[in-house]
């Protein structure tokens, strides 16, 4: 029967024949898509996945290389539907056809909730959302960076609002496309731009959407980018109750894109409301301080020297007086000689002359007790132009603060009698430490006096 | 530093700085003097800033040598 027509029949070996399947099923299928749901998926050596794509009644073995599971942007799992796009192939060593899978995306807005949640629990896991690594929205934000489609809706939204809320403000806008192959990556290259321009802050926003629609901003690819850049990033994407992986990201979350125009423009009227705060406390500070000094200064001036200065002016009152008793004495004196000289030559003297002297010298007397109460007097002022510095000496001689400065007291101790000298420590005495904290007893080892820079033991 | 050459985020650090010395207890009046004068230039220096600003809206983009660059944009307001 083989040999009916005489020909000879080809006979294959197995290498043979398997290497012509694979050719032929590489030719015949270079390039289709396959839907199908994931099963015994095996991830060898996190290197390999190998998977079956089945539906209710056949399967299909499925194996993604390394080279292109990478940069996937959800994890594959028992039971996900997905989309696949590949060749079919030949595993020669065993025979078995297979799927080579060059592409896969989850089918379905079910899918891509599956994707996203898988992502955020990778990122969490990785540190991205720690509220220790978000940094602070600046203060007054000199330059503004936004990320956002030129000509959108959005952009508009962000410009009157801050239009609307504050004088002036410098807004640098780098254009992105947020939707769309290649969205991810123009966004993250928009971040790192406004960043290396120097701005203070960046801006990244798009309007509402689809989940579909905001994918741009899903990725792991933007997360990374929003992560790692050093300029604090508000993420504004979406409505109110579309939260995106950029949203936990991000150093601060606005819910809509106005809302983070308004983020911007807050901080800076509240800094402007803070910096009245500031000026109160530092004047209710200063009050205080004025008040607590006016207190020291009512007690000096409470006591005696300035309650009744009259009783001290009374003191040198009396030794003025003293002064001016003598003073008239040893005039006195003088006069009583010069009236016995007087006598004497009187009968020669014009007495007119003589009297007039008299008074000169009394009028002389006068003066000088007038000018000894006046210097007290002027003394004493001058004390009360010195309370501040007297003020600052009771703050500099205050054993307590002087302890709080770090240094020591040291007392006899048996006695309350402080040792200031080296010459009254004597060997294997007992001596009493004062310190801040406490005190503490001590014995004398030895001690060197120093005189004029020799040493005396 | 002079404070016309402070940025607002460090007088504002400034500023802040001054009111813990000035919640000292052993501050003499006089340092409280000089660091509420200080405090109150910082901050009309701060509220200066506030004011100060123009507004200026640009796109950022790249020239052909690769270097960053902004050009100023025209935005209508309507709509």
């Amino acid at each position: 029967m083989l040999d009916e027509n005489n020909i000879k029949p080809k006979i294959y070996t197995v290498s043979e024949l398997n290497f012509e399947l694979r050719q032929k099923l590489e030719t015949g299928f270079p390039d289709i898509w396959l839907e199908g749901e994931v099963s015994n998926f095996y991830f060898h050596n996190q290197k390999h996945m190998y998977f079956d794509l089945k539906d209710e009644n056949s399967k299909i073995r499925s194996v993604l290389f390394q080279q292109n599971n990478r940069n996937m942007s959800f994890r594959i799992e028992e039971g996900l539907h997905v989309l696949a796009r590949g060749y079919l192939s030949v595993y020669e060593k065993r025979g078995e056809y297979q799927f080579i899978v060059q592409d896969i995306r989850p089918v379905g807005v079910g899918s891509l909730i599956m994707a996203f949640q898988q992502l955020k629990e990778k990122l969490e896991k990785l540190g991205y959302f720690e509220p220790g690594h978000k940094k602070k929205i600046p203060l007054l934000p000199e330059k503004i960076g936004l990320a956002t489609s030129i000509g959108g809706a959005v952009l508009r939204d962000i410009i009157s609002v801050l239009r609307r809320r504050f004088a002036g403000f410098n807004l640098i806008i780098k254009h992105v496309n947020v939707q769309g192959p290649g969205s991810s990556h123009d966004i993250c290259q928009a971040i790192r731009d406004l960043s290396e321009f120097g701005v203070d802050v960046v801006i990244i926003a798009r309007g509402g959407g689809s989940l579909e629609d905001l994918w741009a901003f899903n990725t792991e690819e933007v997360a990374t980018g929003i992560y790692n850049c050093r300029t604090p990033v508000i993420s504004a994407v979406g409505h109110q109750t579309d939260y995106t992986i950029a949203d936990f990201v991000a150093d601060c979350r606005a819910a809509t894109p106005s809302v983070a125009a308004e983020i911007v423009i807050i901080n800076r009227e509240e800094t402007a409301k803070s910096l009245i705060k500031i000026n109160a406390r530092m004047k209710e500070l200063l009050e205080g301080k004025i008040r607590q000094s006016g207190k020291k200064l009512l007690y000096l001036i409470d006591r005696k020297v300035f309650k009744k200065p009259a009783t001290i002016l009374d003191r040198y009152r009396i030794v003025a007086d003293d002064i001016g008793f003598r003073v008239i004495q040893i005039y006195g004196r003088v006069v009583e000689r010069k009236k016995h000289k007087l006598a004497k030559i009187l009968p020669l003297i014009d007495r007119k002359v003589i009297s007039g002297r008299i008074i000169s010298g009394k009028m002389r007397i006068k003066n000088m007790n007038i000018r000894v109460l006046s210097n007290i007097s002027h003394i004493a002022g001058k004390k009360k132009n010195k309370i501040e510095i007297l003020l600052q000496r009771l703050d500099n001689n205050n054993p307590a603060a002087i302890l709080n400065r770090g240094f020591t007291v040291i007392y006899e101790d048996s006695r309350d009698k402080v040792i200031s000298s080296v010459k009254h420590m004597k060997p294997d005495q007992v001596i009493r430490i004062i310190a801040r904290d406490g005190s503490a007893r001590a014995r004398i080892l030895d001690r060197i006096i120093k005189m004029k820079g020799r040493a005396i033991r | 530093m002079k404070i016309d050459d402070m940025s607002f985020e460090e007088s504002i650090a400034r500023l802040e700085e001054i009111i813990k010395e000035l919640e000292k207890e052993d501050i003499s009046l006089r340092e409280s003097m000089e660091k509420f004068e200080m405090g109150i230039k910082l901050s009309s220096h701060c509220l200066k800033k506030l004011n100060e600003a123009e507004t200026k809206i640009e796109e950022l983009t790249r020239s052909e040598d690769g270097k960053l660059v902004t050009k100023e944009l025209e935005i209508s307001e309507d709509a």
